[in-house]
């Protein structure tokens, strides 16, 4: 098999998982649940398999495959792998066989249709991230939503149908507004070079002046921002995350988020450089104020779910920090956040759910003591709040450290010219890591320690499948602390390229 | 011409009318008619294989000149229409299995759309129109299931008795301009910046909007929807409205707009899909909502006009098929209910998931897809249609009526909630689907997915 085929298997495995679930009848749910399982194990290998033949030398795509699709649009399904994508497609496939073990208790209604929407959902994730035709790209970004909604929509709590349709509202919103974007996207590519084509590698080739390019940038820049989210577009997110069942919050925060800031890494700012140094104060504005709004936010929490949703916001924003910092150091420090989030947001989220699969509740104010209750959870919980503080050895502390560096390396010298603002706005993100600490540190102690209880004792502590599975994630989130060069190594060439792309004047006479 | 090639060049036609023949001959004289229904599907097919078979050799001719003509692009516009037929007539099975003057009727409409598919001349373009709409009114009645059936009959043949008036006197102004009938005296009458010929050109622009359901003339379609009984709504929603706009594309032909019709062209579109996404939110009945989402539809429809000549055509058929594929889908899995008030309900659907699958997942994907949600075929139509009016440098509103899409999208999110989401209602029957109602949902699910996955070579055949 070509290396080529190999990537082909893997984005499509997952519509094989839905075809194998409709052989299965409803009633066999081990069988359902173990075809779930393997088949994205087997994914996950292939994955693997990917990513070590991956060529960290080479710059551009890897494992393309491109064939006409739609020849009068010059529509291609090319889909391939490079610096931008490889780590989220090894996040992506990371998650799927935890997500789907991790719901093999709490799903119980309609298991077919569930994992039959996750399989849906890592195939159109999987899809967004390898997608390299703007096309393509739109389609899976879109079909994402479908999935989605129904989970949060069927299996979720309480308000689930408020939350789902405010979701699904939300971020169609951006994408119709992107839509229009990317039909003058194209237009304008024809009518400048006579090319029609949707091919990201053209695309980057567009000349337009800075006028279009806001407007253009303000389109595809609002849909991934709401993706992220960034402050203030951030409201669904925890509605959402609050009523989606733990596999839908685990989705969501472990992929799903990363999906704003990979649209703003490989389109946003690259497809339009002039606008992103115009708008570059103001998106480095509104990522610092999501890293400490989130973080005040999630402070005054009692809602467990919400303190990590609204962390997923402050975090997200260093990701936009290092990202817009348009240093080398900061974009791969943007990059590696963005994979240590998805671990140990996933992570918390997981464990969020298995205590409240145990005790019903998600108030804060319930539990205390779980230490002497539950101490092999609590040993967990203890692990992945300390790698979502950004503690050294984790993977957390590599992400901001790196972002904090690259924003300071890139600010100094504007400081120096005498625009200050970058660095006041840096510092103001260091601010970020200590109000991290504390919110994270808040919670664990009344979580952990204190005077033991919980309802619904006594509980029991965790079963070996979710040892299992919380233990995959933290040896992840140690290797990616204690080894970072591996992983920064093959995205290295895609954030020179990316810092290029963005900072290269395009036409004389463009912004700053 | 000989008369052996005027046969085969109105194959479709002739073949209908053997039909239409036959059936009435059963009619009359056979005490039972429970084939009926087989021989419009035999009917039906034969016509559309006639169609497609005519397109595929590239089939030209003038059989009569100057009004009736064939080529390849109406003979494949035939063969799509009379395809989307055919699960119609399957769908009808429940209401009207013993009654032969439904199928008559149908192709008879039918007859007429072939015929104005063909016409070169004001005079069989009219004709053709004429037949298509008038066994419609009798259809709405047919069902006669609840009082507001002949209501809903009488608005439908007033308003489109209006139509028709407005179209004749469009007609007769471009005639008294022109002097010729010929359908190319509409594109010359576009280019004009003659008085008369643009109050004519308005005239049946306006006699369009009305019988295509724009607002504000789109009043008579909700309550005629709503009357009818669901196999004729889904005519109506699907291939009916597909009539009109391919009568309308015929005049259009591939003649650029131009100021002021051009206005017309795209503000009142774009409230319809406005006026018809915000009122449909509100609805309780099913085929209430599909006619709001219908003006909806109408509107993206006739935006496709504002586009370049040369991508109208193409646009506009490639709508109409995703269109008229997903909403015959979701007909076809409407489950069944106690009567057709129960089953018009949009409450009928609640739980639906939990007493059919299939029914829930069909009806979702066809919500979706007329929500222009990728990747379901909704959504390239769509796309089609707009990147065509942007092209044709009307961004604003290419903007906004994206922006008018968007408001759709709340209330075909919420059948699905109401599918999924919903509890049963208590003691809610499992819903019964007839080999009838599956076959049209079948039929209309391969074709669905035939369009998604290959946008590009549905489109290269147009």
């Amino acid at each position: 098999m070509s290396d080529a085929a190999l990537l082909n298997v893997v984005l499509f495995l997952p519509l094989a998982g839905i075809a194998l679930l409709v052989l299965v009848p409803a009633r066999s749910e081990g069988t359902i649940r173990g075809v779930a399982f393997w088949v994205m194990v087997v994914q996950l290998a292939a994955t693997a398999l990917l990513y070590v033949h991956y060529d960290a030398t080479v710059s551009g795509l890897q494992f393309e495959t491109r064939i006409p699709w739609i020849p009068a649009w010059g529509v291609y399904y090319q889909i391939g792998l490079d610096g931008y994508n490889i780590l989220l497609v090894l996040l992506t496939a990371f998650l799927g066989p935890l997500v789907v073990a991790g719901a093999f208790s709490a799903i119980t209604k309609d298991i077919k249709l569930f994992y039959a929407m996750v399989f849906l959902i890592q195939f159109a994730m999987l899809g967004t991230f390898v997608a390299q035709d703007l096309f393509v790209f739109y389609l899976f970004w879109e079909a994402m939503l479908i999935p989605m909604f129904l989970i949060i929509g069927i299996w979720g709590g309480e308000r689930r149908i408020y939350a789902t349709i405010k979701f699904f509202l939300y971020t169609a919103f951006g994408s119709i507004l992107m839509l229009a974007a990317v039909i003058y996207l194209v237009y304008s590519l024809r009518t400048t070079s006579g090319v029609t084509s949707f091919a990201f590698a053209d695309l980057y080739r567009t000349q337009l002046p800075l006028s279009v390019q806001l407007v253009l940038l303000s389109a595809f820049g609002l849909s991934f921002a709401i993706k992220v989210p960034i402050v203030p577009f951030h409201t669904w997110l925890p509605d959402a995350h609050v009523e989606a069942p733990t596999a839908g919050s685990v989705i969501l925060a472990g992929v799903l988020l990363k999906m704003g800031t990979y649209g703003f890494m490989k389109l946003g700012f690259p497809l339009f450089p002039d606008a992103t140094r115009y708008l570059a104060p103001l998106f480095m504005t509104l990522a610092v104020v999501s890293i400490i709004y989130g973080a005040c936010l999630a402070l005054v929490q009692n809602d467990i779910k919400k303190i990590i949703a609204y962390s997923s916001i402050s975090h997200l924003g260093y990701v936009m920090l290092g990202l817009i910092s348009l240093d080398l150091i900061g974009i791969q420090g943007a990059i590696i956040q963005m994979v240590s989030h998805g671990l140990t947001a996933a992570g918390l989220f997981l464990m969020v759910g298995m205590i409240y699969e145990r005790c019903h509740t998600r108030e804060l104010s319930a539990y205390g003591g779980l230490a002497k209750l539950l101490p092999v959870y609590s040993v967990f919980f203890m692990i992945l709040t300390l790698a979502s503080i950004g503690l050294p050895t984790t993977s957390g502390f590599t992400g901001e450290f790196l972002v904090l560096l690259g924003a300071f390396k890139a600010s100094w010298p504007l400081h120096v010219a005498g625009d200050s603002l970058p660095l006041v706005l840096a510092g103001s993100a260091v601010l970020g890591v200590v109000l991290g600490a504390l919110y994270m540190l808040r919670f664990a102690q009344s979580f952990l320690f204190g005077k033991a209880k919980a309802p619904h004792e006594p509980v029991t502590d965790l079963n070996l499948r979710e040892k299992l599975i919380l233990a995959a994630i933290v040896v992840a989130v140690f290797a990616l602390g204690l080894f970072p060069n591996e992983p920064l190594s093959k995205t290295e060439l895609a954030a020179k390229e990316f810092q290029q792309r963005v900072t290269s004047v395009a036409i004389p006479g463009g912004a700053r | 011409m000989s008369w052996l090639a005027v046969l085969t060049a109105l194959a479709p036609e002739n073949v209908l009318l053997a039909g239409i023949i036959v059936l009435i001959g059963a009619e009359i004289f056979a005490r039972h008619t429970r084939g009926a229904l087989a021989i419009a599907l035999v009917v039906v097919a034969a016509a559309a294989g006639a169609a497609t078979l005519l397109f595929t050799s590239g089939y030209a001719a003038t059989p009569f000149p100057g009004h009736y003509s064939i080529a390849p692009a109406g003979s494949l516009a035939k063969a799509i229409v009379l395809a989307l037929a055919l699960p119609v007539l399957l769908l009808s099975r429940d209401d009207f299995a013993e009654d032969g003057q439904f199928h008559i009727l149908v192709l008879a409409s039918l007859y007429g759309l072939c015929l104005l598919l063909s016409s070169d001349s004001f005079l069989t373009l009219f004709l053709g129109l004429e037949i298509m709409a008038l066994p419609v009114y009798v259809l709405v009645l047919l069902a006669f299931k609840r009082p507001e059936s002949p209501e809903a009959a009488l608005k439908y043949l007033i308003l489109g008795g209006t139509a028709t008036a407005m179209f004749l006197m469009g007609i007769s102004l471009l005639y008294g301009g022109s002097g010729t009938l010929a359908v190319s005296t509409f594109a010359a009458a576009l280019r004009s910046s003659d008085i008369m010929a643009t109050a004519g050109v308005t005239l049946i622009l306006l006699a369009f909007f009305l019988k295509g359901a724009i607002v504000p003339f789109h009043a008579w379609a909700p309550d005629a929807y709503e009357g009818a009984s669901i196999p004729v709504t889904a005519y109506m929603a699907t291939i009916i409205k597909a009539g009109v706009l391919l009568a309308a594309l015929r005049l259009f032909g591939t003649e650029v707009v131009s100021r002021p019709t051009d206005d017309l062209l795209a503000f009142l579109p774009l409230v319809s899909i406005v006026w018809g996404n915000l009122a449909a939110m509100r609805q309780q009945s099913f085929r209430r909502m599909i006619a709001y989402s219908s003006v909806a539809h109408a509107g993206y429809l006739f935006y496709a006009f504002l586009g370049d000549g040369a991508g109208r055509f193409q646009a506009v058929l490639f709508y109409l098929v995703a269109y008229g594929l997903l909403n015959l889908l979701a007909f076809a899995s409407l489950p069944s209910g106690r009567d057709d008030a129960a089953r018009d309900r949009l409450d009928n659907l609640k739980g639906l998931f939990q007493r059919s699958p299939f029914a829930a997942l069909m009806i979702g994907m066809a919500m979706l897809s007329l929500a222009g949600i990728p990747p379901f075929p909704g959504f390239v139509a769509k796309f089609l249609i707009f990147s065509n009016v942007m092209a044709a440098g009307y961004t604003t509103y290419a903007v906004l009526g994206l922006v008018g899409s968007y408001l759709g999208i709340y209330f075909y999110l919420r059948v699905i909630q109401l599918m999924f989401m919903t509890p049963d209602a208590a003691g809610a029957p499992r819903p019964v689907f007839n080999r009838a109602a599956l076959g049209a949902s079948g039929l209309c699910l391969l074709a669905a997915i035939a369009v998604a996955v290959f946008p590009g070579w549905v489109m290269g055949q147009f």
